[in-house]
């Protein structure tokens, strides 16, 4: 090769290597995904009131951190049934509104949080709504929005017949029937009595405060007991107490009945009780009376959390951890239960803002919701839960729909436990 | 020649069937082998060949039994409804009055409706307390039914809601099949001195039949299959008054039960087949053989 073909042969290979190097450095190099460095998060959330205070509130977050977080909502129906299908097939999800009895069956796609968690102030929270965010030792999310079940009874029809609100659930039903008079559309208490899940929530603390348990020590269906059947009967004759068409009604139709004053007492959520003390919604807003709900045996309000998680394979850990601690956070809590009520409400978790002042002048319920949540009892944590309480759901629709008797409906309740648990 | 001619032609078919294939019988495959898994999306490392276990529950199951049931009674009430109205206006409708056009469109208008939004509006209709339809029966001292949670009346609200919206399907297809029939026909029966109701039985019904065959098919299918009008409705309550397969299949699906899921899934394809063979065999008459020709 000639002189001036050996330094073409040089200048073509340098070309070459300079090129080769700029392909190198235009492709990453093993180490966390481009995705990892990236500041947006993306939050699968319930759709509705309390995805409203979220976005009303979201823009001071993203102010402070930087992070964007683009939010997925899906109503109440959806959201387990598309966190699980999401999760499961290693989906786009980097944060997750969990219900509480969500944790233990999706736990297997959580970041565990304890040793982030070991580095916040957790004295401030209400204990029994940290444990809604833990399954079997190991903590899966914190507790962001904490609901118990609530007595809501009008003062001002108890002070005309010079009535107390009820302790235990046999003066409930006497007290009921005291007020129910179907002639003045007026009746003595609303709860549901339909297919929804709400009404297989009143009948199972109804149970509870017999001392019957959905699934008993030894792992296997509880409610198949005489504990479990006076709690149902109790739960039955409440029906007949009620608005005429419960066989109807959802979470808002409770509240509806209230703000109509067509009931004299509702057990409800606390996320209910905003909007009945709502003037431009409700015509009994500020004759409202709220206590614990009755006890017999033992006084357990039913515990029902939302928690914020972060999905196991997140790559994004540590932006949706700054988040889930300003969702937590006393800060946050502040303002949503400033938020204007329209058909529900978030709460906090902290007791901070449970006490505080101004909140207890906002919510008239505050105090009630602070002294529930702490003898509030918690659905069984089990992976198999969300199995175990749509089979209670569709037994309980049936007993109210006359499909089933209650000896049977009882039987088989314990049977589709039994059955999901592989008893 | 007329060999290639054929084998070109099969070529020219290939495409079609290759993209027929992807996107109808793989994912029916699939359905079909998942269908003979124990798969829990709960419990992804535990997924386990159970041949025609997840059939043998469904089997077991009254809960499917009895929502077979529900569907079959719902399928057939609205497809009845909405094919007699649906035949009885496009009748009407073939008869020349004033402002026909402008009928003719309004009674389209459901078809336009999305199915979840009208459902919505016909929940508000049927509230028992604040509800339109209630309001006005009560005024005529009907009293105030309750529409959604009486488990008979449950069913009956769904059929009118799933028949306000496909009747204008109906009257569609039919009124088209009735615009094409020819004149000739008809006036050669009345020529012949036949009723109206003799030149309806005997010259409309048997030149409609495919027409209707085809209507009949396509609402039968697609009763079969309802979810969203139902979803909204009622959800399947009151108890299991008004829980189609549809809605079991939604349900087991929900909970993450793959393998249960599919089967239903299957099970309900081959409903839906048998389904179509007996209207098949019920609304074509079975052909004749060909006459011998004469000597």
């Amino acid at each position: 090769m000639s002189r001036s073909g050996k330094a073409r042969g040089v200048r073509v290979g340098s070309w070459v290597v300079v090129a080769l190097a700029a392909l190198a450095a235009a492709i990453p190099v093993a180490g966390p995904p481009a995705s990892a460095q990236s500041k947006t998060l993306t939050l699968s959330m319930l759709a509705g009131f309390k995805e409203d205070v979220l976005r009303a509130n979201l823009p001071d977050f993203e102010k402070k951190t930087g992070i964007k977080v683009v939010i997925d909502a899906s109503p109440f129906g959806d959201l387990y049934k598309k966190q699980l299908l999401s999760l499961s097939t290693g989906g786009r999800y980097d944060l997750l509104f969990l219900d509480e009895p969500w944790v233990p069956p999706l736990s297997e796609f959580l970041a565990p949080l304890d040793e982030r968690v070991r580095t916040l102030d957790m004295s401030d929270f209400v204990p029994t709504t940290v444990a809604s965010g833990a399954f079997q030792g190991k903590q899966y999310a914190l507790p962001v929005d904490p609901n118990v079940q609530l007595l809501v009874y009008r003062k001002d029809l108890f002070e005309q017949k010079g009535l107390k609100p009820p302790a235990t659930w046999d003066e409930l039903v006497a007290t009921a029937r005291a007020f129910h008079d179907p002639t003045k559309e007026q009746y003595g208490i609303a709860i549901t009595g339909s297919s929804d899940i709400q009404t297989a929530l009143y009948l199972l603390v109804s149970m509870w405060s017999q001392g019957a348990e959905l699934v008993d020590a030894r792992g296997r269906g509880g409610v198949d007991t005489p504990a479990g059947r006076k709690g149902a009967e109790i739960f039955l004759e409440l029906l007949k107490l009620a608005p005429p068409n419960v066989r109807s009604y959802a979470f808002a139709d409770v509240n509806k009945a209230i703000q109509l004053g067509q009931a004299a007492m509702a057990i409800q959520w606390a996320s209910g009780a905003k909007p009945m003390e709502d003037k431009t919604r409700s015509s009994v807003a500020g004759k409202l009376g709220y206590t614990l709900v009755p006890k017999a045996v033992r006084q357990n309000p039913m515990r029902g959390v939302w928690t914020i998680a972060i999905a196991k394979n997140s790559a994004n850990q540590d932006a949706a951890w700054e988040f889930a601690k300003w969702f937590t956070s006393r800060e946050f809590g502040m303002a949503a239960v400033r938020y204007p009520a329209a058909t529900s409400a978030i709460h906090s978790p902290r007791v901070s803002v449970l006490q505080d002042p101004g909140t207890r002048q906002i919510l008239p319920y505050a105090e009630a919701l602070l002294d529930s949540l702490r003898v509030a009892k918690e659905r069984p944590r089990l992976r198999e839960f969300a199995d175990i309480q749509e089979h209670l759901r569709i037994t309980v629709a049936k007993l109210t729909a006359g499909e089933l008797g209650l000896e049977a409906a009882l039987k088989e309740i314990d049977a589709g436990t039994n059955r999901i648990l592989g008893k | 020649m007329r060999g290639g001619a054929a084998r070109a032609g099969r070529g020219f078919l290939l495409p079609g069937l290759l993209f027929l294939f992807a996107i109808d019988l793989v994912p029916l495959l699939y359905s079909a082998w998942v269908s003979l898994y124990n798969w829990w999306l709960l419990r992804p490392r535990d997924v386990r060949f159970v041949g025609f276990g997840n059939y043998a529950g469904l089997a077991a199951d009254p809960e499917a039994w009895r929502a077979v049931v529900v569907t079959s009674l719902f399928t057939a009430g609205a497809v009845v409804v909405e094919f007699l109205a649906g035949l009885g206006l496009a009748l009407l409708f073939a008869q020349p009055f004033r402002f026909l056009r402008p009928i003719r469109v309004l009674l389209l208008l459901p078809l336009f409706v999305v199915p979840v939004v009208g459902a919505t509006m016909w929940r508000v209709i049927f509230h028992p307390e604040v509800g339109v339809l209630n309001y006005y029966l009560a005024q005529l001292g009907l009293g105030k039914p309750a529409w959604l949670s009486d488990p008979t009346l449950a069913l009956v609200s769904i059929t009118m809601v799933d028949a306000w919206r496909t009747i204008p399907f109906m009257f569609l297809v039919l009124y088209a099949g009735l615009e094409v029939l020819p004149a000739e026909l008809f006036e050669a029966a009345a020529v012949d001195g036949a009723s109206r109701w003799q030149s309806f039985r005997h010259v409309t019904v048997p030149l409609l039949a495919y027409i209707m065959l085809v209507a009949l098919l396509i609402r039968g299918m697609d009763a079969f299959r309802e979810f969203d009008i139902i979803f909204v409705l009622t959800g399947g309550g009151p108890g299991t008054a008004t829980q189609t397969i549809q809605m079991l299949n939604y349900r087991v699906f929900g909970l993450g039960h793959m393998g249960m899921a599919n089967a239903i899934g299957v099970v309900t394809l081959a409903l839906v087949a048998a389904m179509c063979l007996v209207l098949w065999r019920a609304v074509l008459p079975p052909r004749r053989e060909a006459a011998p020709e004469r000597p």
